[in-house]
């Protein structure tokens, strides 16, 4: 690691050429501050591929958006980014320097990059800016350096996590409670807006978790035929995710064919108003109690 | 006779492998025999010896390398789990068929298999197919919990896995030896929870009517269950480490159909040249 800072790699992602207008918002801080997507989910679950389409989608609608790339250890970026950790962090060096294994390597990537990532905020500009996160879920949000990312760019731009689900891989009950509760968990740790992809609707429609959501009755029943380990404690569960859904963003989306992409923008700019709300209630309430 | 075996599972850096060795060593002060096997393809080293090792069978590095596969961490991760799970008669082999073995199974930490891949729930019924009685242990960083918020997005976590494991389950907060003063006497208010007293603490924090009905539902679920909670292990204090031991125990039912077994005698001086006590200790079983 030298001590050079950090470049924005602009010319990767300034394929469509103009800057538009509001892009120099960030640095004079005036109206429109860009909104940062935080793409999170499981490995295998499509975050890549969907930072990819929505990338495109977004092109396409003459709205670049800045991306930035924070998987140390993915072969190929499919879409271009404007910061790519890679060309800070060498993965494979780092793994040799500090003789670590693959999962040691990238989360010490993510730590080297953390210490460098207030000059990486400079550079943000555009109306969205998107974050790909590694592929392994808890190296970003059960590490202290995903924290100090997330926590960086919350504090600086109105954020709103995207979680990312492989919907063909949670038609069982018990599979996707269980993904239920694990989003539940990164909403509580991130205390951010939350919109949840149920991805992949190529493969199968995405209705049958919508009406589980929906019905808690219909999930029960399912449920039931499953499983009878502990039955009152997930039923119990159960109502927990109730309430938990019924203030859920969900979109059905599919990266591969680019459905569900106007509909997820709906629901971004409602998660971006309730940004809004919440910072304004968290200085109210840093006003009424200092410490 | 049964077997015992604890799945010790977490998030990666939450001291999987530092609880397996701590435990070991601290079976031994009192006399009791608790052997562990590594069964995370991507570990670097481990401070203690173990009965088995996964990457005896296969390695993330060389799926990694393996030009046809072509495989990133998570892919040959993956792989190799699922090669393991095809292979469950090495396991077996390795772990032979000892009456009353106490077994600690050291996991991979990632979330994504256990519950998107049916590889540890496969796992489980093998276990209880030879006779092992099971129960999962999930640790958290007590330094990720340090703060209403925090604490609950770790039990949800810890939910996530036992949802999907259908085993007991133990939850515990690991490096509370690391934790500051100030830091140790918030945490010590989850420890015991009074969940409702809590929240009312935290009600500035709670930014919306969403939030706070879905804290309270959360809260309920841990008051109502206690299994849900989670116990604090630090690694200094050996009363801390023995009423983990008792909980896990007393899920599993150890100790209730033991033999009376002779104590295991420390070693005071150099070892008997010719392993006397050693092979005795083998007839007497």
């Amino acid at each position: 690691m030298d001590g050079a800072p950090l470049v924005g790699n602009e010319e990767g992602g300034g394929a469509g050429g103009s800057t538009q207008p509001e892009g120099r918002a960030a640095a004079s801080g005036a109206q429109q501050k860009p909104l940062c997507l935080i793409v999170l989910g499981m490995a295998g679950s499509g975050k890549t591929t969907f930072v990819q389409r929505l990338t495109a989608h977004l092109y396409a609608k003459e709205r670049p958006p800045y991306v930035i790339n924070l998987d140390p250890a993915v072969h190929e970026v499919p879409f271009p980014a404007n910061i790519d950790i890679r060309d800070t962090v060498n993965y494979k060096e780092v793994m040799k320097q500090y003789g670590l294994g693959p999962n040691g390597g990238i989360v010490t990537s993510l730590n080297l990059f953390a210490t460098r990532f207030d000059q990486v905020m400079k550079f943000i500009e555009k109306k969205y800016v998107l974050i790909d996160t590694p592929g392994q879920i808890e190296v970003f949000t059960w590490s202290a350096s995903g924290t100090i990312i997330t926590e960086a760019l919350a504090s600086s731009f109105p954020c709103v996590v995207v979680y990312v689900m492989d919907t063909s891989r949670s038609v069982n009950p018990v599979t996707f409670m269980s993904n239920m509760l694990y989003a539940c968990s990164i909403l509580y740790k991130t205390k951010l807006p939350f919109i949840v992809i149920m991805n992949k609707t190529d493969i199968i429609d995405h209705s049958f978790a919508v009406e589980w959501m929906q019905d808690f009755e219909a999930f029960q029943d399912a449920l039931n035929q499953e499983t009878s380990y502990v039955s009152n404690l997930t039923r119990s569960m159960s109502l927990v995710l109730d309430e938990f859904y019924s203030s859920l963003r969900v979109v059905g989306v599919s990266a591969i064919t680019g459905s569900g992409l106007d509909e997820l923008f709906v629901q971004v700019s409602e998660a971006a108003k309730e940004y809004e709300t919440l910072t304004s209630n968290i200085m109210e309430s840093k006003l009424l109690n200092p410490w | 006779m049964p077997r015992f075996a604890q799945l010790v599972m977490g998030p990666a850096g939450s001291g999987k492998s530092t609880y397996c060795s701590t435990l070991v060593q601290h079976a031994e002060t009192i006399g009791r025999s608790v052997q562990v096997v590594n069964l995370d393809p991507a570990a670097e080293h481990f401070h203690y010896p173990v009965m088995a090792d996964i990457r005896e069978l296969i390695q993330v590095d060389d799926v990694m390398e393996d030009d046809s596969l072509r495989f990133g961490p998570n892919g040959g991760l993956v792989f190799c789990m699922e090669y393991f799970a095809n292979n469950f008669d090495w396991l077996e082999e390795c772990l032979g068929h000892v009456d009353d073995d106490y077994i600690l199974f050291d996991c991979p930490g990632q979330i994504e298999l256990y519950t998107h891949l049916p590889v540890m729930k496969q796992l489980v019924e093998k276990l209880q197919q030879w006779e092992f009685r099971v129960c999962g242990v999930f640790l958290v960083d007590s330094q990720f919990m340090v703060e209403t918020f925090k604490f609950i997005s770790g039990v949800l976590a810890a939910l996530s896995a036992m949802t999907s494991l259908e085993i007991p389950q133990v939850n515990i907060m690991t490096k509370m030896d690391l934790l500051s003063h100030k830091a140790k006497k918030e945490i010590e208010k989850y420890l015991d929870p009074d969940m409702y007293s809590m929240m009312e603490d935290n009600a500035l924090g709670l930014r919306s009517k969403k939030f706070k009905k879905l804290t309270k539902a959360i809260c309920g679920l841990i008051d109502d269950y206690s299994m849900v909670r989670f116990l604090p292990f630090d690694r200094t204090d050996e009363e801390g480490m023995n009423i983990v031991l008792q909980h896990i125990d007393f899920s599993i039912q150890y100790g209730e159909d033991l033999e009376f077994k002779e104590p295991r005698e420390t070693e005071e001086e150099p070892s008997n040249a010719n392993y006397d006590d050693f092979f005795q200790d083998k007839v007497d079983d």
